[in-house]
């Protein structure tokens, strides 16, 4: 698994790769995940299960995305991908420079790759333009695709131009331990509290939000707004607060912990998600594990994550996001929504982890039986794939790339990388703590393999 | 005792030296290769070739002067500070662990740890320069927190031998060290050893 987003960084993504990770371990399966270091958190670490993850001593170029100039990760990588003998490439997010990278030096050395795209993107402005251009590079010759939800595959298909039928759609899922409801039902239906959980920045829909927030408190005197989450777009919910004195109605939480969102959402009755663009959404799973009635725009992928009775979907506008919000409230004045607990354990057997990465595994196995194109074929789809003048730029560094892998392997051969020690998978020995301060309890002495220190 | 050739993270050979004086001792060496004479003499004659070229256009003797002195000052510093001729771990299970480093120049370091402060020897891996490599490290108790770590302390630093090597030394001292805290035990209880 490789990509710039990952733990200690909290995110959509990074808990996709983790929960992900953890249950191809669970199925016997040996995982590594590649990251940059965070801070302090550079090396070889260890999670729960013996999730071997390093942190690449890589720079950080913009929004925890690495510089990159394609060729200057390809020596730590290598020696990663040859230690581990890795057979299969997973990068995350189109959005990192590091799943990129990983993608285009595991062709050179001849691994299959797979990628996941997380997210949705726009085809007219400069910045769209030069990912999308990227993104076919990356993925002309990926041997499969992931999308999340059947609108970010169109997207992807369409920013790529790539077949459909090597993209498949696996949507992500939630944790229902993480996310059960209140003990003892709802919360006091008296008081009624709306609770929106997100960054607060333009593409979740802040102003949205701002708008939405005056018009209904006037209306309903009894309800309260409860925002977690921080950003850029704070200070309009500040100012809209200060405006309409809602200082005992509108309470700002500012930055939340993943261990803490759940308390926060067990504490409202409706869910409201303002997001303009979204590819999934994990907040509206979480949030109807919760047992929260949800709200929310009709974007992206948002439409197909909830059945039609635990959601209502609003045009991205603010009369129809409170129209939205009115019928929500009626319906929990009248009592008719089913419970949380009966919510919750709908959600529970919509999504699991366990079925994503059985689905992920069938995406695995059919990706193995297909061959690893050469590095002619490869070079000649590039050129016909990616247009005149990228297509040749990316095939001469596709060229140099494999240059430089050869001269790599001309300096430190292959054979001389020491085989790391599998902390997982089939001959794990993540359990087999071996050392003098152990051996005594288990009565045993040393035997070959080495200690893994976490 | 026994001798093998092995080699380094970088594929070079170095040789690696077990004394196994007891069942509570043992002493690890492990041995870079000489500073070849070849070498050495390519080097040098780079660059007074270089200082001749830039005498040439000079004229000004005080290049070749300078370059001469500080090829023999390098020299020397290199030879006194960073060469490392022979890195070893003595091990005695009742004492401590003693770190003894020879320079090619003759200098010598030497670092003892008291057994007691000795929480563990493990292999642990690291991430150095472009490559991921496993070192030898000794892990030391701290006074206040009996779970923690207060410092690591990596052995044969210059060499940095392969997995192969490391898990040799490794398993010799898990056993060293098992055998001082068996015998430590019988003494608490027997009041001999």
């Amino acid at each position: 698994m490789v990509s710039d987003f990952f733990y200690p960084n909290m995110g959509g993504v990074e808990s996709h790769i983790y929960q992900l990770s953890q249950c191809l371990l669970e199925r016997g399966h040996k995982v590594v995940v590649v990251t940059h270091a965070y801070g302090r958190r550079r090396g070889v670490r260890y999670l729960t299960r013996g999730l071997k993850v390093y942190h690449l001593p890589l720079r950080v170029m913009y929004n925890q995305s690495t510089a990159t100039s394609l060729f200057h990760s390809l020596p730590l990588l290598r020696w990663v991908l040859v230690r581990e003998r890795v057979g299969l490439v997973h990068a995350h997010s189109s959005f990192s420079s590091m799943a990129h990278d990983a993608l285009f030096h595991a062709k050179a050395l001849g691994l299959r790759s797979v990628f996941t795209d997380h997210s949705l993107f726009g085809f007219a402005d400069v910045s769209s333009v030069l990912t999308n251009k990227l993104l076919a590079v990356s993925l002309c010759d990926t041997s499969h695709v992931v999308c999340v939800s059947h609108t970010s595959k169109e997207n992807t298909v369409l920013r790529a131009a790539l077949d459909p039928a090597r993209v498949s759609v696996i949507p992500n899922a939630v944790d229902p331990t993480d996310f059960t409801p209140r003990a003892g039902g709802r919360p006091d239906p008296r008081t009624l509290t709306v609770v929106v959980v997100s960054r607060l920045v333009y593409r979740k829909g802040i102003d949205l939000l701002a708008g939405i927030i005056p018009e209904l408190c006037q209306k309903y005197p009894n309800l309260h707004f409860l925002i977690g989450g921080e950003g850029p777009k704070r200070i309009v919910l500040e100012e809209v607060r200060e405006k309409y004195q809602l200082h005992d109605r509108v309470r700002l939480l500012g930055a939340l912990e993943h261990k803490d969102v759940r308390n926060v959402l067990v504490q409202g009755h409706i869910f409201l998600n303002t997001s303009l663009t979204e590819a999934f959404c994990m907040a509206i799973v979480e949030a109807a594990s919760c047992g929260l009635q949800v709200v929310s725009t009709k974007v992206g992928g948002v439409p197909e994550v909830l059945p039609e009775d635990l959601i209502i979907l609003c045009e991205p506008t603010v009369k129809f996001l409170c129209e939205g919000l009115e019928s929500a409230i009626k319906r929990q004045q009248l009592g008719t929504l089913p419970s949380a607990e009966a919510i919750h354990n709908r959600v529970k057997s919509l999504y699991s982890w366990r079925n994503v990465a059985e689905r992920t595994e069938k995406v695995y196995d059919r990706v193995t039986k297909e061959m690893v194109l050469p590095i002619d074929k490869r070079l000649k789809r590039l050129m016909t794939h990616c247009g005149p003048v990228a297509g040749c730029i990316f095939a001469l560094i596709a060229v140099l790339d494999v240059l430089f892998l050869f001269f790599l392997r001309w300096l430190v051969p292959d054979d001389i990388i020491d085989i790391a020690v599998d902390a997982t998978g089939v001959k794990g020995v993540w359990k087999q703590q071996e050392s003098f301060s152990t051996i005594k309890k288990h009565g045993k002495t040393p035997r070959n393999n080495c200690k893994v220190q976490t | 005792m026994a001798a093998g050739g092995f080699r380094d993270v970088s594929g070079g050979s170095i040789s690696f030296e077990q004394r196994l004086h007891s069942s509570l001792c043992g002493e690890f060496t492990v041995t870079s290769p000489k500073l070849s004479l070849r070498s050495v003499l390519a080097a040098t004659s780079g660059v007074w070739l270089a200082a001749y070229f830039a005498f040439y256009y000079t004229q000004n003797s005080s290049v070749l002067s300078a370059t001469i002195i500080l090829t023999l000052v390098g020299m020397t510093v290199y030879l006194h500070l960073f060469k490392i001729d022979h890195e070893t771990l003595l091990i005695i299970g009742s004492v401590g662990v003693q770190l003894t480093t020879l320079y090619a120049s003759g200098r010598e370091n030497v670092t003892f740890i008291e057994i007691n402060k000795v929480k563990d020897i493990v292999i642990n891996e690291a991430i150095y320069m472009q490559k991921v490599i496993y070192y030898l490290c000794i892990l030391l108790k701290d006074p206040s927190n009996p779970r923690g770590v207060l410092e690591v302390v990596p052995v044969f630093q210059s060499a940095k031998p392969r997995l192969d090597c490391l898990t040799a030394v490794y398993r010799r001292c898990q056993q060293i060290l098992l055998e001082a805290k068996i015998r430590y035990e019988q003494f608490e209880t027997n009041g001999n050893l």
